[in-house]
């Protein structure tokens, strides 16, 4: 990136909380800084005029819950040189995608009510849509990791996500395992880089960055199954933030079931 | 003339939201107003889950209300279950709430807000004409995220607070940082009212009445019956007067009281609590020039601000009366019931219920947000608003609208939810 060009930048949410795009603005000490860094060309959360192409970098807020998203998303993908996929939603569907594996008969009378224009369309996360480049995972995202990410594309450096467990940072923070207490933890499986903040007070990881590339779920599950929990309680944790990303879950938990089965019913 | 006006994406708004006007001859022929998010489908999500899932789930509706949805869910679920926390957790629920409040304040004020008026199309293309103004912004944003943090653990979904209390405490030193945080942005907050008391406001008079939750002793956070300058209920028997509806061209729903749509906010809190307001809120009250009861809801802006001054020294008064001691978080014992939680968050009075069965799985929820309650009132505000801005162009009627539009801090991300819950 040559000094006389600056990098032009657009933000984008689809369906989702605001919450990704708010860890940008966040950045108090670093925004107005950051700004002027870079030529922001289009987010519309904060600002009224946006164009719609010419961009080296856009990030993505949401995951495809609508056709309105998926028709934004594949603007965005045709006029981005580098996409990166922003916060849970974008990269797993986070929470909204749950939904694919839930009570199903909940919705199914309601789906019909809508008109035509208000189509339901199967919460996605972007990268069954479009091609993405990088990837800035969890609920919300680190945004001193949005802030170094920017950097090192500013200064031409490799950027390196964090593959290691969370239990990694967990340990190095001196916190108690909280598998040991009898808490459903999936930290071990999850990818780290938050610096283990839910952890850190005691709240269990929930997965929301994302499985690690060389997980041992079989032996996860096994570890939750003799810590007491059942396998309904299992499933539904482990698909929260990440069940499109654990197809292979049903076949490891090797029991029965589909997604339209009632939970409420036991 | 004839005028057809079709609004796809308003800016800086959170969310997505669409409007479809239409103008025949001088008069409002259409005006509707819906939320194009896709559906999220929390209240159906939840059910089948365990009672104490339900807070980092629904913390996910809203990221600049997470506190809100978190401290409104545990309260809702605790009701159910006949839990009752101790002082501390409430009023570190207080002040995580009220942090919020401080950094949403401030957000929708500088960054929302203000470039409509200054006339900018967004806040950081007025950094080098205003640059002293958005760091005070940027300063406040800080403090109220430094405060979550502090005892939520994070900015964004906060992940310490759960059912029965915490589990993990901030320190005293913590108290005493926040403490001097919040003196130290005192100072901005008045500097805040003063700016945003010296803009210019449509003057408009909205159908809709103001309601907020009412406490007895205090500004309301936590606690109150649901109350307007005409009538008032105990938050247990919401069902019996707040209807919601689902309209086929929008996935948000439409909540009316009564079969009437009324508002919520800040403003409808400075209606209905004035009194309750920290001396140094009452006076930017005094100088601000708004006549209460107001239904202007131009003047929501105004009520924020001021808000953000009575926030502060609430917090201040938390940290005063907070003395940090070790606590257990209670043993929930299960139960079955049916339980309700409403508080009030930045945008309005923020509604959950649960209804939890003997082996501690909810089997219901339901969410009402702030934003949910305004729609019906924003739609049939801009359907009275817009007869007085006819004389405008195309371009400059939209303008206008968005203005109105965003006065009352919408958060379209939030209002999209599904409304059908079979109770049984």
């Amino acid at each position: 990136m040559g000094m006389t060009e600056k990098l032009k930048v657009g933000v984008f949410g689809i369906t989702g909380c605001a919450g990704c795009q708010l860890s940008i603005i966040f950045n108090e000490d670093e925004l107005l800084d950051l700004v002027g860094l870079v030529d922001l060309k289009a987010f519309p959360f904060v600002k009224e005029v946006n164009v719609k192409e010419g961009f080296d970098l856009v990030f993505v807020e949401g995951l495809v819950a609508s056709p309105d998203d998926l028709e934004v998303l594949k603007e965005v993908r045709e006029n981005a040189k580098v996409l990166v996929s922003l916060g849970a939603c974008a990269a797993t569907g986070c929470v909204p995608a749950y939904r694919n594996f839930t009570l199903k008969e909940n919705y199914e009378h309601l789906l019909y009510k809508k008109e035509k224009d208000i189509k339901d369309v199967k919460p996605t996360p972007i990268d069954m849509h479009v091609k993405v480049d990088q990837y800035i995972p969890g609920c919300p995202p680190d945004k001193k990791e949005i802030l170094s990410f920017i950097r090192c594309l500013l200064q031409g450096k490799e950027f390196r996500p964090y593959s290691s467990p969370v239990c990694v940072e967990c340990r190095r923070n001196g916190n108690l395992c909280l598998l040991e207490v009898g808490k459903p933890c999936l930290g071990p499986i999850t990818a780290g880089g938050c610096d283990s903040v839910c952890t850190n007070r005691g709240f269990e990881c929930w997965g929301c960055r994302g499985p690690t590339a060389d997980m041992d779920l079989e032996l996860m599950i096994k570890i939750l199954k003799e810590k007491g929990f059942d396998e309904k309680f299992i499933k539904d944790r482990m698909r929260t933030f990440v069940g499109l990303k654990l197809p292979m879950l049903e076949r490891v938990m090797n029991v029965k079931g589909d997604n339209t089965e009632s939970h409420n019913k036991d | 003339m004839s005028k057809e006006i079709t609004l796809n994406h308003i800016t800086k708004i959170e969310g997505h939201a669409k409007l479809v006007l239409g103008i025949d001859k001088g008069k409002v022929r259409r005006c509707e107003l819906s939320s194009i998010e896709g559906s999220r489908y929390f209240e159906g999500m939840l059910k089948g889950r365990r009672y104490d899932e339900a807070h980092e789930m629904t913390s996910r509706i809203c990221g600049i209300c997470s506190c809100a949805h978190v401290v409104t869910s545990l309260m809702a679920i605790e009701n159910a279950m006949g839990v009752v926390v101790s002082e501390q957790t409430e009023k570190l629920r207080v002040l995580l709430t009220l942090g919020e409040r401080i950094r949403s304040h401030a957000t929708h004020l500088y960054f929302l807000a203000l470039p409509d008026y200054l006339g900018y199309e967004s806040a950081l293309a007025m950094a080098s004409k205003y640059k002293k103004e958005l760091k005070q912004a940027l300063h406040m944003m800080k403090v109220g995220n430094r405060i979550i943090t502090l005892v939520g653990g994070r900015d964004l979904h906060p992940v310490s607070a759960t059912v029965g209390g915490w589990l993990s405490l901030p320190s005293q030193e913590d108290v005493r940082e926040i403490n001097h945080l919040l003196h130290g942005i005192k100072k901005d907050a008045l500097a805040t009212c003063k700016l945003f008391f010296s803009l210019k406001y449509p003057q408009f008079e909205s159908s809709g009445e103001s309601f907020s939750l009412v406490d007895e002793s205090e500004y309301a956070v936590l606690k109150g019956r649901f109350v307007s300058e005409e009538s008032s209920f105990e938050i247990h028997e919401y069902r019996k007067f707040i209807k919601e509806y689902h309209e086929a061209r929008s996935t948000a729903n439409f909540v009316v009281k009564e079969g009437k749509h009324y508002m919520v906010g800040a403003l409808s809190r400075l209606n209905n609590s004035s009194v309750f307001l920290s001396r140094d809120a009452q006076r930017m009250l005094k100088k601000s020039g708004i006549k209460l009861p107001s239904r202007n809801p131009f003047e929501n802006n105004l009520a924020q601000a001021i808000e953000m001054v009575h926030c502060i020294d609430h917090a201040l008064k938390m940290c005063e009366e907070l003395d940090l001691h070790d606590e257990k978080v209670v043993d929930v014992v299960l139960r079955e019931g049916t339980g309700v939680g409403a508080i009030e968050v930045p945008r309005g009075t923020l509604w959950h219920e649960y209804q939890v069965d003997g082996g501690g799985c909810i089997v219901n929820a339901n969410i009402i947000t702030p934003t949910a309650q305004n729609l019906l009132n924003i739609q049939e505000d801009i359907r009275e608003f817009v007869p007085r801005i006819m004389h405008l162009n195309k371009e400059g009627m939209v303008l206008e609208i968005e203005r109105l539009i965003r006065s009352y801090d919408p958060c379209f991300s939030c209002s999209a939810h599904f409304l059908e819950v079979n109770w049984c």
